[in-house]
């Protein structure tokens, strides 16, 4: 694509900043919104070229509605978005259009995801042709089989519906849909979570495949914290719509500097038997609160075993020093201070 | 309750023989998706019965307590509690065992709660129907039920109704329910799949203190090896309708010996070396109408050899571990 201003050098490929997504809770005969549900509230994220970097946490923090923010599939309110250098939030719709052709998305479910009326070549050339790629019918169809194979299909399975292929196999599809316009972020919201343990690591192996060839960046959505710690590079960690910590995910799972990453951690069942987790310890007690009516000050202090007067009246900022950050006041001098 | 058969000492609480039961395929044809289980549950034990999607393992639940859907049906198998055959019992003795002496708590907790009861009349009526007594008794124990399965601010949650409660609270109501009838054995299908991992580590743990206070077995039906692992003590594997390796946790999560466990396992992003490639299990499980008569993990399987073109039968490879393959008997001369 040519007539892109260059993206700064260094800047990531990804670049959100500030970004607030609010649903409205309507009532009365006018469906006013008498309420707001706070699902993404001052988001701040970076996916750099070629990197995962993985989003985690519970149903309901606002992860899902991020990925889908970033698309423009919900509008946000307010913030930024900068996608190789340009506000997807400010573009007109056809410059975005342009645009939405290098940012691609994976959902949980393949089977809602696909239309069961339409071939999968069908599936596959779809977003070819709405971009105006390949010369012709048969000359996408040809891109189509390459892709397919290129996911680990048989190219003849270009002819059949979406109800004759197997979970992976729909997946697959739904993955090589996404590349058929040449992305270079995917956003894959629980792209695996649906799927058995011994297809899920086809999948896993596939899109690591993809990211070594093509030079993919992907923002993984997704709460199961085995997959994440397997693949990302770098993680964020949401609770009650805001990212309470961010880091190399390495350093993230090893020694987690906020409480409630520790306590997401501590609650992932253990995979050793020589070691049963929850035989030494008590679980983080009570529910997340509600987005419509966050508690005041720190959103984890209702739940939080360490929460101090200060918790309560007062939110932390995203805290730290070098690469990691916590929204914390237990990291206020930017050191790591496990309990 | 017969008379005639006292259990012994020995006998397992549970004792599932050669279950069988068929869906219809295309035509007159049927198909047994569960294929000939055997199981055996001791008092107080956790048995995990584990596999992927379309394995059987909700099907023989549902089985050994006839409530298989139809066009489903049981073709075969002899299912004994605590030293009785339930395969003779009519409707009545049905209900008195459902709910009764077998207890059982789902997945998606709505599946078992009315959405137009408040939560402690269900419990209640529970209660009532397998310790009959007054509605203020019912209620009492209701309550005492609630705090047993810690649901914080009992008295007051006893009148919520099911929506009002969050998915935790909801799943720890249905686990109250089915304790009102102080049950030997729980059967569990998936209760922590669809809660976050906070809360299913609360609900893991509860279940995992019950059963120790009350003394009560569980069956415990997953896809999820970590769950197996905090909770379990014994583990039989199923694959495509039949069990293929059964032993104690360490036995089968430490030192798998079936093909189809060990390749499980390996693919575990959470047990594989960070970044480094998955092991994979090629393929996928074939669906059951195209169920092989031999091993049916032999088209997928690395060690597959001319013997499994025939059904395995069991190896044991001690007091409490056995698979069912060919090559692993081959190993050990059996």
């Amino acid at each position: 694509m040519s007539g892109h201003p260059a993206p700064r050098a260094g800047a990531p490929l990804l670049e959100v900043r500030g970004l607030q997504t609010w649903f409205p809770i309507r009532a009365g005969v006018l469906q006013r919104p008498v309420a707001w549900v706070r699902a993404v509230d001052g988001v701040d994220l970076d996916v750099p070229a070629g990197r995962t970097v993985a989003l985690v946490g519970e149903s309901g923090c606002g992860k899902t509605t991020v990925g889908r923010s970033i698309l423009r599939l919900v509008e946000p309110r307010a913030g930024s978005v900068r996608f190789a250098g340009q506000d997807l939030l400010a573009l007109p719709p056809g410059a975005l259009r342009a645009l939405r052709r290098q940012l691609q998305i994976v959902f949980q479910d393949p089977m809602a995801a696909l239309d069961p009326r339409f071939r999968i070549g069908e599936v596959v050339a779809e977003g070819m042709e709405a971009h105006g790629i390949g010369a012709g019918a048969a000359e996408r169809q040809e891109r189509a089989a390459a892709l397919l194979r290129r996911v680990g299909l048989a190219p003849s399975l270009l002819a059949r519906y979406p109800h004759e292929l197997s979970g992976g196999q729909r997946q697959r599809v739904c993955i090589a849909r996404a590349l058929a316009t040449g992305p270079r972020l995917l956003v894959c919201d629980e792209s695996v979570s649906a799927l058995d343990v011994s297809i899920q690591a086809q999948i896993l192996n596939l899109l690591r495949d993809l990211q070594d060839e093509l030079g993919l960046a992907y923002l993984f959505i997704s709460h199961d914290l085995g997959v994440v710690r397997h693949l990302a590079d770098r993680v964020a960690v949401m609770y009650l719509g805001r990212i309470v910590e961010e880091g190399p995910a390495e350093q993230v799972f090893a020694e987690p500097l906020h409480p409630y990453t520790r306590a997401l951690l501590d609650a992932v069942p253990s995979l050793d038997p020589a070691e049963r987790r929850f035989a030494s310890r008590v679980p983080l007690a009570g529910d997340v609160p509600s987005p419509a009516r966050p508690p005041a000050g720190c959103g984890f202090h209702t739940r939080c075993p360490l929460a101090f007067a200060r918790c309560r009246r007062e939110a932390p900022a995203l805290l730290g020093a070098g690469d990691r950050t916590a929204r914390c006041f237990l990291v206020e001098d930017g050191a790591p201070r496990p309990a | 309750m017969s008379l005639a058969s006292r259990p012994s000492e020995a006998e397992p609480l549970l004792a599932v023989e050669g279950l069988v039961t068929s869906f219809p395929a295309d035509g007159s044809r049927r198909v047994a998706v569960v294929d000939g289980v055997d199981l055996a549950i001791a008092r107080g034990e956790v048995l995990a019965l584990v596999g992927e999607s379309g394995c059987g393992k909700s099907l023989t639940a549902l089985s050994i307590v006839r409530l298989v859907p139809k066009p489903g049906r049981v073709d075969a198998g002899r299912v004994r509690l605590a030293g009785r055959a339930l395969e003779g019992l009519g409707a009545d003795g049905w209900r008195r065992v459902r709910g009764g002496e077998i207890g059982m708590i789902f997945q998606e907790p709505m599946t078992s709660l009315n959405p137009v009861q408040t939560v402690g009349a269900q419990v209640a009526e529970a209660v009532r129907l397998h310790e009959p007594g007054s509605r203020a008794a019912a209620r009492r124990r209701a309550l005492a039920l609630f705090e047993q399965v810690g649901i914080p601010d009992p008295a007051a949650r006893l009148d919520a109704y099911p929506h009002q409660l969050s998915g935790g609270l909801k799943q720890r109501a249905m686990i109250a329910m089915a304790l009102a009838a102080r049950p030997k054995l729980l059967i569990a299908d998936e209760p922590t799949t669809a809660l976050d991992v906070t809360i299913q580590a609360q609900i893991l743990e509860l279940l995992r203190s019950l059963g120790r206070e009350l003394g009560m077995a569980v069956l415990l039906i997953t896809h999820d090896l970590g769950v197996v692992n905090e909770l379990a003590d014994r583990v039989a594997v199923m694959y495509a309708g039949r069990v293929i390796e059964q032993g104690t946790r360490c036995e089968v999560l430490a030192a798998p010996r079936h093909p189809y466990t060990e390749g499980l396992l390996r693919s575990l992003p959470a047990r594989a070396p960070r970044g480094a490639r998955l092991a994979e299990i090629p393929g996928a499980v074939p669906p059951p109408e195209a169920w092989a008569a031999g091993c049916r993990f032999a088209e997928r399987c690395p060690r597959a050899f001319a013997a499994c073109a025939a059904a395995p039968a069991w190896t044991a490879l001690s007091v409490t571990h056995a698979v069912r393959c060919h090559s692993v008997a081959r190993e050990v001369g059996a």
